[in-house]
């Protein structure tokens, strides 16, 4: 039996997914790790590891594979609970697959189009760090930017600010092997009818934990709800898709992609 | 109260009430045989050959489980999965912590009396095991049987864990590795292997409890000319797969030693074995003489969706058209729960117990009727069950008192994936890969079915789809855990939630037992990398 419980695409979806990438797939070694790249890594960390739902890779340097070893490693063991392991690789498939994520980092990646310097104006105007924390400044009601241009790409950061729930963050509950939503809508009744709305900071099968629009945390027992409604799809963000020109939305990515923290 | 008691258990009891715990642990097969009248002890993988996960103990009730508190905790030596069910035999508790360390615990306080690890070689290969784990022991006379991450079967000595003898049986360079408990009968060890996912061609096999001189082995896939080998193609059934990686049962009466059997090989690409593959996903009957299979019923014939069958085969009686019959119940992987004569194998009812999209149904003789176009495709088909089952090796449980049979159920599905599958010897084999629907579109429950025709009477909804071993006691409660870290008690008649405790850890699949001690019901849990025990105040 197969007891992994993660996406572990096999080699086939590898290789029937055939984006190219001319820049970078220039040898017949490159151009089967990028096949392999695109058919095991590219759903989370996104075309070219630009970042996706997972970790952006076109980084000279990955905070948890400092060199090839390692690389290879975290590639067969995976990230317990957040990424699957490729033990099913053969050793050359594992070095085709760690000498394209490498070169990834070799290759500069180009800056989205916008002007970030007027996105950064976009973003204070329209009061984004009320709940977001960037540098240290902010209101921490949802996912702190700091280091958001070094995590996630254009494409993911875009897709945030037009249609928020569709790309709530997801897998880092303390709940083994879940993926989880982060910053879900959830909506409580108590029996004795107080209401609250809140996103879902933690839950197991018999507890929901909260925090509020204040920052108020609340703690409920299940059985001791009149109501639970999580508002699946959803986020307690709003569409920026209406709120912004088309030119200032690629003005305010351009501001989050240049926001690397200390990387 | 405890329910029942015989003398071994009043002997035993005598000796605890001493302060000491009675290191000559003497285990003769009579006891195992009668394990059910000695609830103070938990003697087997599954508490007695009929595997039922009961206890008879009846001092944790409805009535006081609320007052239920810890009273020790055992955290592992090293990092890993906990996924040990502990013996317990005159006060000592023998549990395996990853990734095969067998240790003998004090039951009274929890601390070690002695432990014992093999070497494991670095490339030790444990080919679809998240990681190198080992789900227990098994005791006979004054010795204690663990099977190996590296293919061996050791017999350790009770009192001190020095190696009494120590077997090969077969090659971890060709991917056989051992996780399950060994199952002891009369001078037997029964094992089983794990590997299908790399090829290996399953076998049960019998060792001298004495000598750890081989007796028999029975292939689960046979060659050229053996029965069944019509249903395998070209050279497949080499790398047919039929892995036996969970602990079975056993009917002293009928003499029949039953064993369910896992995937074949490649899992999710069937095209170079046509055919039923016998017998993977299926249930065998073996003599435990010779090894001789008596009758087996496949669930799931020529599988593509890695539908195992080894879940625990759990064996109890019940009158069926006004006829008693002995019965073999069990939750398959592939969402229905079969029960079945287990004197002939005949099939006796079968139902859904969770979401499937894969069948019609069952016909008149169990096989199902497979909706067609449901195999793995290239792009990805979602089909329910998931890749990991409805079921999985969790035990579920039994109770002789309200005839349910408790299962914790998954109710997720997986995109299937088909891809190539070249063999290569200690790779993986699998023929495609899988992507789970998981997060907030999965979830779980703990299931009671009536036993004997499989209709569901009540539910206890879980968040995460569930690992978690069940266990149902006298005292009319049933005990299990939740992924998140719940370990909880419920009424089991009616699922009502009664107790429960937040541990901080998976409770995967902490298959809880219980036992007595100076007078006193305890009940265990794995969660986490801990065990847990519990008592009344």
């Amino acid at each position: 039996m197969i007891t992994t419980r993660w996406f572990c695409a096999g080699l086939l979806a590898a290789i029937v997914s055939s984006a190219g990438s001319p820049a970078i797939a220039a040898t017949p070694a490159a151009e089967d790790g990028k096949k392999l790249f695109d058919g095991l890594c590219v759903a989370c960390h996104g075309s070219e590891g630009a970042g996706g739902e997972a970790p952006s890779l076109n980084r000279f340097t990955l905070d948890r594979a400092p060199d090839d070893d390692a690389l290879r490693s975290l590639i067969v063991s995976g990230i317990q609970n957040r990424m699957p392991a490729m033990r099913h690789l053969s050793n050359d498939q594992l070095r085709q697959l760690a000498d394209y994520v490498r070169s990834l980092g070799r290759t500069p990646s180009a800056p989205p189009g916008g002007d970030p310097r007027h996105g950064s104006e976009l973003y204070a105007r329209l009061g984004c760090a009320t709940c977001h924390i960037v540098a240290g400044q902010g209101g921490s009601l949802g996912p702190v930017l700091t280091e958001i241009g070094a995590l996630r790409g254009a494409e993911y950061l875009r897709e945030a600010i037009v249609d928020p729930g569709a790309a709530l963050p997801r897998g880092t509950l303390s709940v083994p092997g879940r993926d989880l939503f982060q910053f879900l809508p959830v909506r409580v009744v108590t029996r004795d009818g107080r209401e609250v709305r809140g996103i879902r900071i933690n839950e197991d099968s018999l507890t929901i934990q909260l925090r509020d629009t204040s920052g108020q945390f609340y703690s409920f027992r299940k059985a001791e709800l009149r109501q639970l409604e999580k508002d699946t799809g959803k986020s307690p963000m709003p569409s920026y898709k209406d709120r912004t020109t088309p030119g200032e939305l690629a003005d305010l990515v351009a501001y989050l992609w240049t926001l690397k923290g200390s990387r | 109260m405890i329910a029942r008691c015989c003398k071994a258990v009043l002997a035993s009891a005598a000796v605890i009430a001493l302060g000491y715990a009675d290191t000559s642990a003497q285990i003769p097969y009579q006891r195992l045989l009668h394990a059910d009248t000695d609830p103070s002890n938990w003697l087997t993988y599954s508490g007695g050959y009929q595997s039922q996960r009961f206890s008879a103990l009846n001092q944790i009730t409805r009535q006081n489980v609320g007052q239920l508190k810890t009273t020790w905790v055992y955290q592992l030596r090293q990092p890993g999965l906990f996924e040990a069910s502990p013996i317990v035999a005159d006060g000592i508790m023998y549990i395996t912590e990853p990734p095969s360390t067998v240790t003998a615990l004090d039951v009274r306080t929890g601390r070690p009396l002695w432990t014992w690890s093999p070497q494991i070689p670095r490339d030790v290969i444990t080919i679809s095991a998240p990681s190198p784990v080992n789900r227990g022991v098994a005791v006979l006379d004054d010795m204690v049987f663990v099977g190996t991450v590296v293919g061996h079967l050791t017999a350790l000595d009770a009192k001190s864990g020095a190696v009494r003898w120590d077997v090969v049986v077969e090659d971890n360079k060709h991917a056989y590795f051992l996780t399950l408990a060994p199952l002891a009968l009369d001078g037997k060890i029964i094992v089983g292997v794990s590997g299908a996912e790399a090829g290996i061609r399953g076998f049960i096999d019998a060792y001298d409890s004495k000598s750890g001189r081989r007796l028999w082995r029975t292939h689960t896939v046979p060659s050229p000319g053996e029965p069944g080998s019509d249903t395998w193609g070209k050279e497949s059934w080499k790398t047919g797969g039929g892995s036996t990686w969970l602990t079975g049962s056993f009917d002293p009466d009928l003499n029949l030693l039953y064993w369910g059997t896992g995937n074949p090989g490649p899992d999710l690409n069937g095209d170079d074995r046509p055919g039923d593959n016998l017998y993977t996903c299926s249930l065998l009957a073996l003599s435990p003489a010779d090894g001789k299979v008596k009758w087996h019923f496949q669930f799931t014939p020529h599988d593509t969706h890695d539908w195992d069958a080894n879940q625990i085969p759990v064996l109890f009686d019940a009158t069926v058209d006004g006829r008693t019959r002995k019965l073999v119940g069990t939750a398959n992987r592939n969402g229905f729960y079969y029960v079945l004569d287990r004197s002939t194998g005949e099939f006796v009812t079968g139902t859904a117990y969770a979401k499937q999209n894969w069948t019609e149904g069952l016909d008149a003789k169990g096989r199902p009727r497979v909706r067609p176009g449901t195999d793995p495709t290239v792009d990805g088909l979602l089909t329910y069950p998931g890749l990991s089952g409805a079921a999985n090796w969790h035990s579920p449980t039994y109770s002789p008192q309200t005839k349910l049979f408790y299962q914790a159920v998954k109710e997720m599905g997986t995109y299937f994936f088909k891809g190539e599958a070249k063999y290569e010897v200690g790779r993986v084999f699998d023929g495609g890969g899988f992507r789970q629907v998981g997060g907030d579109s999965a979830s779980g429950a703990i299931r009671a079915l009536d036993a004997t025709t499989g209709k569901p009477k009540w539910d206890f909804p879980l968040l995460s789809p569930p690992w978690t071993s069940l266990l149902s006691t006298a005292g009319g409660l049933v005990f299990g855990g939740t992924e998140e870290g719940n370990f909880l008690a419920l009424d089991a008649d009616t699922g009502k939630l009664l107790w429960d405790i937040q541990l901080g850890g998976a409770v995967r699949a902490g298959n809880p037992i219980s036992f007595a001690v100076d007078g006193k019901q305890y009940v265990t849990t794995t969660a986490g990398t801990a065990l847990f025990v519990f008592g009344l105040p």
